[in-house]
C-alpha cells in the first residue's frame, strides 16, 4: 500500500494556506522576486525555496469564465525523470516518495531540466536541488503533510493511494453528472502513477499540466544511436571519400601513367 | 528561469571541438595510411586544454562546486551526465598518456622500445577515437534526455551537435595549423580538410532542416513554441545570422568556391581561415541559443 495526496481543483478556493504551511514547516525563506506578473499568483513561480504554490487559471466554460486554482508541487512520480538523470544518485525513491539527499546533491541542475512538471529547482545561494519532499519527516511519523493539514476547504486529501483513486473516481462521476462533463482524474497512470492526484475540470494543459508527460530518458537509446549513426555517416562520406577514396584514385592514376 | 547558463553552452562548444578535432584528425591519419600524425598530435594538444577548461566551467556552474567529485563516486549509464563524466575522463586520460609518450619518444634509444611505444599510442588513439565519437554524441544526448521541448521534441539534437562538433573540430585544427605555421601539415591536407568540412556543413544543414520540421510537427507540448522562438522569436536574429549564415551558409559558400583550386598567398585567409572562424563562432552561437532557448 502506498500513500498519496488528492487535490480536488473544484474545491480549492485559492487561500494559499498550503503555501504558507509548506514554508513554515520546511523553514523555507520568503521570495524576494514578488513583482506583479499580471496575476494574483504570488510568488510568480516555484523555486528552490518555494516548493508549492497555487496557480490561477481562467477557463471558458458554458459561455462564461470559470476561475480555478491548482496546487503545484513535485508529483512524486513512480517513473521519476529527476531520479533517472541524476548523475550522483542524490535523488531516489524512499518508498513512494522522491527525495533529494542534500548531502549528496552537487547542484548540477540536470533534474530541473528533466522534470516534466517544473517542480525541482536549483538556485543560488542554496546550491543544491530542492523540492517538495512530501513532508517525509511528518509522513514517516504518521502525520499528514503540512499543506494537507492546513487546507481549510478539504481540497487536499492524504490517504492510501488506492483509497484516493476510488474517492476520486466517485467525485469525477459526481461532477460529470452535475454540469461538468469534462471532469477527469489526472495522475492515475501518468509516469507509472503520480503520488499527487488531481481532479480537474478540463484538459490537463488548461491547468498547466502536460497532456502526456514522458520520462526524460525514454528516448535515450534512440538519441545515442542517432548521434553515433551521424558520426558514422560523417566518417564515411566526407573523410573516407576525400582522404581514402581520392588517394586510391590518385595512386591508381599515377600507377596507370607509369605503365 | 535559466538554470543552465553560459558555462554550460561554452562547455558544450569546447567538448564538441575536443571530440570533433580528434575524430576528424584520426580519420584523416588512418585514411592517409598513417602519414598525418602531426594532425593527430595537434588535435590531441588542442583537445586536452579545451577539455580541462570545459570541466572547470562545469565545476564553476555547480551549485556546490566543492562536491564535484561525487560525479566519480557513481556510474549510471541511464544518466547522460554520469556517462559523459566518465567519457570525458577516459578521453582526457588517454590523450594525456599519448602526449607523454609522444614527448618521451625522443629519449628512446632502441628500435624495440620505439615500436612498443608506437603500438601503445596506436591502441590509445583508437580508444580516444571511439571516445571522441561518444563525447560529441553525449553533448547532444545530455540536452535531449530532458523534458525541455526544444531539446527533447526531436531525437535530432545529438545528430545536430555531432555534425557541428566535427565542423568546429575541423575548423579549429585548420586555424591552428595555419596560424601556428605547422610545416608538417601540408596545404594539400588543409585543402582536403576544408572540402570535408563543406560536406559536413551540408549534412549539418540537412539535419537542422529536419530538426526544424520535426519540432514543427512534434506532439510534445512547447515544441512548436520552441521552433517559433528560434525562427521568429527573440532568438531569431542569433539563429538566422549566427547559425544559418555564420555556421552554415558563409563557410559553405567560401569552401565550395575554393574547392579543388590551388590556394596561394592571401587567398589562404579567404579560403581557409575566414570560413573556419565563421564555423567556430556559429558553433558557439548554435549551442548558446539551443541551451538558452530550451529553458525559455
Amino acid at each position: 500500500m502506498t500513500k498519496a495526496a488528492l487535490v480536488d481543483i473544484t474545491k480549492c478556493m485559492g487561500c494559499r494556506g498550503c503555501q504558507v504551511a509548506c514554508k513554515a514547516w520546511n523553514d523555507n525563506s520568503g521570495e524576494t522576486d514578488t513583482h506583479n506578473t499580471g496575476s494574483y499568483e504570488n510568488p510568480p513561480h516555484l523555486s528552490a525555496s518555494t516548493w508549492t504554490r497555487i496557480e490561477f487559471y481562467e477557463i471558458g466554460q458554458n459561455g462564461g469564465v470559470q476561475w480555478y486554482f491548482r496546487k503545484h508541487q513535485c508529483m512524486h512520480c513512480t517513473a521519476a525523470s529527476c531520479e533517472a538523470v541524476c548523475p550522483t544518485g542524490a535523488i531516489s525513491h524512499k518508498g513512494e516518495f522522491v527525495i533529494v539527499d542534500q548531502n549528496i546533491c552537487i547542484g548540477c541542475g540536470y533534474c530541473a531540466m528533466a522534470c516534466p512538471f517544473d517542480a525541482v529547482h536549483r538556485e543560488p545561494p542554496l546550491g543544491t536541488a530542492r523540492k517538495c519532499w512530501f513532508c517525509f519527516d511528518r509522513v514517516s511519523n504518521g502525520y499528514e503533510p503540512a499543506c494537507v493539514k492546513t487546507c481549510p476547504s478539504g481540497a487536499i486529501e492524504f490517504d492510501e493511494r488506492d483509497e484516493l483513486l476510488t474517492t476520486a473516481q466517485a467525485r469525477v462521476d459526481n461532477l460529470k453528472n452535475n454540469g461538468h462533463p469534462k471532469a477527469r482524474l489526472y495522475g492515475e497512470n501518468e509516469l507509472g502513477g503520480l503520488h499527487w492526484l488531481y481532479i480537474i475540470d478540463g484538459r490537463p494543459s488548461e491547468f498547466g499540466l502536460p497532456e502526456s508527460p514522458q520520462l526524460a530518458t525514454n528516448m535515450l537509446v534512440g538519441q545515442w544511436v542517432g548521434g553515433l549513426i551521424t558520426a558514422g555517416l560523417l566518417a564515411a562520406i566526407p573523410f573516407w571519400l576525400l582522404f581514402r577514396r581520392k588517394r586510391e584514385l590518385e595512386e591508381s592514376s599515377i600507377a596507370g601513367g607509369e605503365q | 528561469m535559466i538554470t543552465w547558463g553560459s558555462p554550460i553552452w561554452l562547455y558544450l562548444w569546447l567538448a564538441g571541438m575536443t571530440g570533433g578535432a580528434f575524430f576528424a584528425a584520426f580519420l584523416v591519419d588512418r585514411f592517409m595510411g598513417g602519414t598525418q600524425k602531426a594532425l593527430l598530435r595537434l588535435a590531441t594538444y588542442l583537445g586536452v586544454p579545451f577539455a580541462v577548461i570545459g570541466v572547470l566551467l562545469l565545476i564553476v556552474d555547480l551549485g556546490t562546486p566543492i562536491r564535484f567529485w561525487h560525479l566519480f563516486a557513481e556510474f549510471d549509464a541511464a544518466s547522460a551526465m554520469s556517462l559523459g563524466t566518465w567519457i570525458l575522463f577516459v578521453w582526457v586520460a588517454c590523450a594525456v598518456i599519448m602526449i607523454v609518450l609522444w614527448y618521451g619518444e625522443r629519449f628512446l634509444t632502441t628500435e624495440g622500445t620505439r615500436i612498443a611505444v608506437a603500438r601503445i599510442t596506436g591502441a590509445l588513439s583508437w580508444i580516444t577515437f571511439i571516445f571522441s565519437a561518444l563525447l560529441i554524441t553525449y553533448t547532444g544526448v545530455l540536452l535531449a534526455s530532458s523534458n525541455q521541448a526544444l531539446w527533447a521534441g526531436t531525437v535530432l539534437v545529438p545528430s545536430l551537435f555531432v555534425a557541428s562538433a566535427v565542423s568546429t573540430g575541423v575548423a579549429v585544427v585548420i586555424i591552428t595549423a595555419l596560424v601556428g605555421r605547422n610545416q608538417e601539415i601540408t596545404k594539400r591536407t588543409i585543402a582536403r580538410l576544408s572540402e570535408a568540412d563543406a560536406i559536413v556543413i551540408a549534412i549539418e544543414m540537412a539535419i537542422l532542416i529536419g530538426f526544424a520540421i520535426w519540432l514543427g510537427i512534434s506532439a510534445m507540448g512547447g515544441a512548436t513554441e520552441g521552433l517559433k522562438l528560434l525562427t521568429i522569436g527573440s532568438l531569431a536574429p542569433a539563429f538566422w545570422v549566427g547559425v544559418v549564415l555564420l555556421a552554415l551558409l558563409i563557410p559553405l559558400g567560401l569552401e565550395l568556391s575554393h574547392w579543388g583550386k590551388e590556394i596561394k598567398g592571401r587567398t589562404v585567409w579567404l579560403a581557409f581561415v575566414v570560413p573556419s572562424v565563421c564555423v567556430l563562432l556559429g558553433g558557439l552561437i548554435l549551442r548558446a541559443i539551443i541551451v538558452v532557448g530550451g529553458q525559455m
